[in-house]
């Protein structure tokens, strides 16, 4: 019988994850990740039944870890602001600390695979978030906005400002660290858009 | 942690073609020695892979070879 070995799979999901950012999903081939990882095709074909089985079972376990991530800490019926800081910090963890991740998750979340894989690994998270912002605007903390105008205003300041992180440079090509002071300073502007 | 799976064969195939898969198909299909089957036509290799606890490889590169098919164990 044959056996499959977790820490090789788990190199070869790394892997995996590395070559899509770098290749594209057109870009990235069985053959290749197997050259890449050591294993031999045939060890791969053990683990997942095609590239296609393959990309969708990384897109799920991403999106999984992200939930589990997100929901650290956090419940739907917290006071809006001590919610919204603990998913900013939540957000910021899981980015600064898995950004070949975040980066595939991008790329996939833009392919025909997205449907698939949010349906699979993120219907929960959706059932939660939408729970905190109608406890939210039932409590009157939240202004009533569309939840593309919220998640803009909410999370976009901060993913800006992990971008400028991940690059290390500010504007003018100067270091850039994104401090407590800087993601306080622009979570307090977001609270006033967004509350009453 | 290793954790023992069912047994699973795969082989290189010449099997490329939409065409080439129905020929096969019914036989995989309605064989009942295996439990699931599934050909990566993408891959150079037109992987075949086998979820059978009874068949060999010999086994199966027989039936391949039954409908004029190239098949090999994928190393």
């Amino acid at each position: 019988m044959r056996t499959r070995d977790t820490n090789k799979e788990e190199l070869v999901k790394q892997k995996a994850i590395e070559m899509l950012v770098k290749l594209g999903i057109e870009g990235f081939g069985m053959n290749r990740l197997a050259k890449e990882s050591g294993v031999s095709v045939a060890t791969l074909y053990i683990y997942y039944t095609d590239k296609e089985d393959l990309i969708k079972k990384i897109g799920i376990e991403i999106g999984q870890n992200f939930f589990n991530e997100m929901v650290k800490d956090f419940s739907p019926t917290m006071p809006f602001k001590e919610g919204l800081r603990k998913q900013w910090e939540n957000r910021a963890r899981f980015a600064l600390k898995y950004p070949s991740n975040v980066a595939c998750w991008e790329l996939l979340s833009h392919s025909s695979y997205r449907d698939y894989i949010l349906h699979e690994s993120l219907s929960d998270f959706k059932i939660i978030m939408s729970d905190f912002l109608k406890n939210a605007l039932d409590k009157k903390e939240l202004l009533p906005i569309s939840t593309e105008v919220f998640w803009c205003v909410a999370y976009g300041p901060l993913y800006s400002l992990l971008r400028f992180e991940n690059e290390g440079k500010n504007f003018g090509g100067g270091p850039f660290k994104l401090t407590q002071k800087t993601t306080d300073e622009a979570f307090e502007l977001v609270l006033k858009a967004l509350t009453l | 942690m290793e954790n023992h799976l069912e047994n699973i064969l795969v082989f290189a195939t010449n099997i490329k073609t939409e065409v080439d898969k129905q020929k096969v198909s019914n036989l995989l299909d309605d064989h009942s020695g295996i439990h699931q089957w599934n050909i990566d036509q993408e891959d150079i290799d037109c992987v075949l892979r086998i979820v059978s606890n009874t068949l060999s490889e010999v086994q199966i590169i027989d039936l391949i070879y039954s409908q004029d098919f190239e098949c090999a164990v994928l190393e």
